[in-house]
């Protein structure tokens, strides 16, 4: 057994996602892990890749009215309505917390316009203690401009190009699934700059309260994750794997370590835990521990070997 | 926040129900299939639990004349504020209602630590009938604070009928919960702004005109002071 434990711990599960370096192939999904700081007395963060931050926009945003949740079968409808403070109050309250953070740190920006992605990530990439943005065009719970740029080749480049310009840090955007072809979109972002795709944002879906004869939750409709859209989630990688050559962040579903590899497989450099940590805080360790099983028990040295090794189409590099 | 190792995967919020060293026990009323799962455990099967989170009812702001106000399983959160209460001296007055008899759980407990009781049902099958907040109406006036747990309409009627009496009511917020920790922000309630504390709630932009923010349930709460809340 001793063995055994030496041999897991050799093992490299570390990752580059669009040049963040990560030690550990495992992030928090923006939007589940707020700042981190909430998780930090149940998990050491240490034992994370990273946290992505909650997106933050421009103004301050009061959120959607409540209900703004609802547990459905496998999985979860949400409607936040990106509730923030805004990025200047959240440079100036926020930000600093992340300074002595033992995992990676990355941003989350969200915008209606090309004009707020690229002021929202020039404030937020210029500080130290974030690492890479992620671009969050793909918000399915702020009306129809939120998801519009996902959902738009043109606009998607658009809001691309003008991150692409305000910062040199990795930048990560993030696809909706709720398009005909993710792949035609992942090939205009990748030509637009983007350094790396997360793939998936949440499915759009409603509930009915049928007692009260109406929708559940005050926005109508809301964004569905958990476990029912991981196959969802593991097509859209592999169609995406096969269209870009910059790395892939999976994300969608994933509760445990054989979740997370069929995302690897597919095509993935890394995953995303988001919903996942909402039953066990514990979720991304297991998932970490899960990966290196199985790597030494199929005969690998490193998680690169194995990213995209399902994918015959795969077009990114190992 | 407890959940079983193989149900539904999201989890149940629970009121602690009695703790004593290092036990914890949990009243649950099963609703639904994941309470139900909960209830079928056996002795000596394993659960996850996280917590206790959020905050608790400031028993000292109450003054020394305690009216609790339970609804259904609401029931569950007021035990430990009453034997709190009890030790501290203060004169405790239990309003404890239900749909109907058999779903009122056995109150002898608050009787023997020397709360008053007044029962009620909505089908008059046990105590008075009909809501625990017209009970209350009636005779809640001389109370010197409340602290109230159960659906949010008996809330919002003790909010009200709190703020007719002049006193102060502290009420315990339900919501489905994500996180539980204050990451996801899926739980609020509007509460007054000027109640709202910075960093998480920065001061009003310019030209806002609400007068309220988005609370966490679980982080901010889940007691909130009634005449804070724009519900």
């Amino acid at each position: 057994m001793v063995t055994d434990a030496k041999a897991a711990a050799a093992i490299d599960l570390s990752t580059d996602l669009g040049g963040l370096r990560l030690r550990l192939p495992t992030l928090m999904g923006s939007g589940c892990y707020g700042s981190g700081e909430e998780y930090a007395p149940f998990v050491d963060l240490a034992q994370l890749g990273g946290v992505v931050l909650k997106s933050v926009t421009r103004l301050p945003r009061l959120g959607n009215d409540a209900p703004r949740l609802v547990p459905v079968a496998s999985g979860l409808l949400n409607a936040i309505g990106l509730q923030n403070p805004g990025v200047d109050a959240y440079l100036a309250n926020d930000v600093a917390k992340f300074a002595d953070r033992p995992c990676a740190v990355v941003g989350s920006v969200a915008g209606f316009s090309v004009d707020d992605y690229a002021y929202v990530t020039e404030r937020l990439a210029a500080r130290d203690e974030i690492d890479a943005i992620e671009l969050n065009i793909s918000c399915p719970n702020v009306g129809h401009e939120g998801e519009t740029f996902a959902c738009d080749p043109k606009l998607a480049a658009g809001a691309t190009r003008a991150a692409r310009a305000a910062t040199k840090k990795p930048l990560i955007v993030k696809l909706s699934p709720n398009v005909t072809d993710i792949a035609s979109i992942a090939r205009v972002v990748e030509e637009a700059g983007a350094d790396a795709l997360a793939v998936i944002n949440t499915v759009r879906g409603m509930s009915i309260d049928v007692e009260r004869a109406a929708p559940a939750l005050a926005n109508v409709s809301g964004g569905l994750s958990g476990a029912a859209i991981r196959p969802i989630a593991v097509l859209a990688v592999w169609e995406v794997a096969r269209a870009v050559r910059i790395p892939i962040l999976g994300q969608g579903g994933i509760e445990t370590a054989r979740d997370a590899l069929e995302f690897v497989l597919a095509g993935a450099a890394a995953v995303s835990i988001g919903t996942g940590n909402f039953t066990d805080p514990r979720v991304p360790l297991a998932v970490a521990a899960g990966m290196r099983a199985y790597l030494g028990a199929h005969g690998h040295a490193s998680l690169a070997e194995i990213v995209g090794a399902a994918n015959p189409g795969f077009l990114g590099a190992r | 926040m407890a959940l079983p190792p193989n149900g539904e995967r999201v989890a149940t919020a629970l009121g602690i129900y009695e703790a004593a060293d290092d036990r914890v026990s949990l009243m649950i009323v099963v609703v639904g299939p994941r309470t139900r799962e909960l209830a079928e455990l056996s002795p000596g099967e394993t659960v996850s639990l996280l917590g206790p989170l959020g905050n608790g009812f400031a028993l000292d702001a109450l003054g020394s004349d305690v009216a609790l106000v339970a609804g259904g399983v609401g029931i569950a959160s007021l035990l430990l504020p009453a034997q709190q209460l009890r030790e501290r001296g203060a004169r405790v007055k239990l309003y404890y209602g239900a749909r109907t008899a058999g779903a009122l759980v056995d109150a002898s407990v608050f009787s023997s630590l020397g709360c008053e009781t007044a029962l009620a049902t909505d089908d008059g099958t046990r105590g008075t009938r009909g809501y625990v907040t017209q009970v209350f109406e009636r005779e809640g006036a001389a109370h010197s604070g409340i602290a109230a747990c159960g659906p949010s309409p008996m809330l919002r009627a003790v909010g009200s009928l709190a703020a007719r009496f002049g006193i102060r009511a502290q009420l315990s917020l339900e919501e489905t919960f994500a996180c539980g920790v204050g990451a996801c922000w899926g739980c609020v309630v509007p509460l007054a702004r000027e109640s709202a504390q910075a960093p998480s709630f920065p001061p009003a932009a310019p030209g806002e005109s609400r007068d309220y923010v988005h609370a966490r349930i679980c982080k901010e709460g889940p007691v909130f002071w009634a005449h804070e809340l724009r519900w």
